[in-house]
């Protein structure tokens, strides 16, 4: 197993009346257990010339997802230097949030079935605001992807 | 304005052939600009005594909506079996397992737009923050 560690400080001095100075620190783990995750998808570096939608993550199978309810991790960046420029993050078609020229996320994915049964699986999406081309880089650590198979 | 920055390690030194060392750091801004964020929910936990079940953790339609919102999201459990699964909007995210947090952008982009976590067991105890765009 590999040891793999997400940390992350939020500091702030003048946020609220008291200094904000948090951390945490943590080894992800297979879901469950304390075993290490030990897959990934690696770093990507992407850059998107269309405000359309992508499927940053696509190879999840109809009808089979098999690493439902196992631990996936997904981190997402934009690269951009520009503050209005942002993506809208969706997970099966539905917005979480935007993330702004600078932003991240780190968040579990459980790659659950579409709420709203509309045949987007556990879509992770990205949609950026403009087509003049945008870097991000993502990546993904997880128990396992079930590829699809080549036809 | 305030200025906070949330910065991510990430480290492995076996997960690949080559180290994994990235670290990032933003400056938490309102949407399209630079101004840094400058309300806050405050640090806070909650714990559901009793029979656990879902609960709202942020109500969309009390948030200004397709805005810049963070929420960090921790479980502070020590018992690896024990999680929380977050949803937005009623997608199912993912589940944060024992130690594991999280840093999610929120756009409260309609009124459906909530944030709710469900425990997997009875008093467990969830550490969160709301940053928030006004």
């Amino acid at each position: 197993m590999a040891t793999t560690t997400a940390a992350i400080t939020l500091t702030s001095a003048d946020l609220l009346t008291d200094a904000l100075s948090l951390s945490a620190t943590k080894t992800l783990h297979k879901a469950g257990s304390t075993v290490g995750l030990d897959q990934t998808t690696g770093m990507t570096k992407a850059y998107l010339t269309a405000v359309t939608q992508v499927d940053i993550f696509p190879t999840l199978i109809e009808g089979s997802l098999a690493f439902k309810n196992k631990t996936s991790w997904v981190y997402i960046c934009n690269e951009s230097e520009d503050e209005t420029e942002y993506a809208i993050v969706k997970l099966s078609g539905n917005v979480i949030g935007k993330l702004y020229g600078g932003d991240f996320l780190w968040m579990p994915w459980s790659m659950a079935e579409d709420a709203d049964a509309d045949n987007k699986h556990a879509d992770i999406q990205l949609t950026p605001s403009v087509a003049t081309g945008m870097w991000f880089t993502w990546c993904c650590v997880n128990e396992g992807t079930e590829y699809p198979t080549s036809v | 304005m305030a200025t906070t920055t949330a910065t991510i390690t990430l480290s492995s030194t076996d997960l690949l052939s080559d180290e994994l060392s990235l670290n990032t750091t933003a400056t938490l801004t309102a949407a399209g600009n630079s101004t840094g964020l400058t309300l806050a929910s405050g640090l806070s936990r909650k714990k559901v005594a009793g029979a656990h079940g879902q609960y709202t953790l942020f109500d969309g339609s009390a948030y200004t909506a397709d805005k810049a919102h963070k929420v960090y999201l921790k479980n502070i459990s020590t018992t690896a079996a024990e999680f929380f699964l977050i949803t937005v909007n009623a997608e199912d995210v993912g589940r944060l397992y024992a130690g594991d947090w999280a840093l999610i952008p929120w756009s409260a982009h309609d009124n459906d737009c909530d944030i709710k976590i469900d425990p997997s067991a009875n008093d467990m105890t969830l550490e969160y923050m709301l940053f928030i765009d006004e």
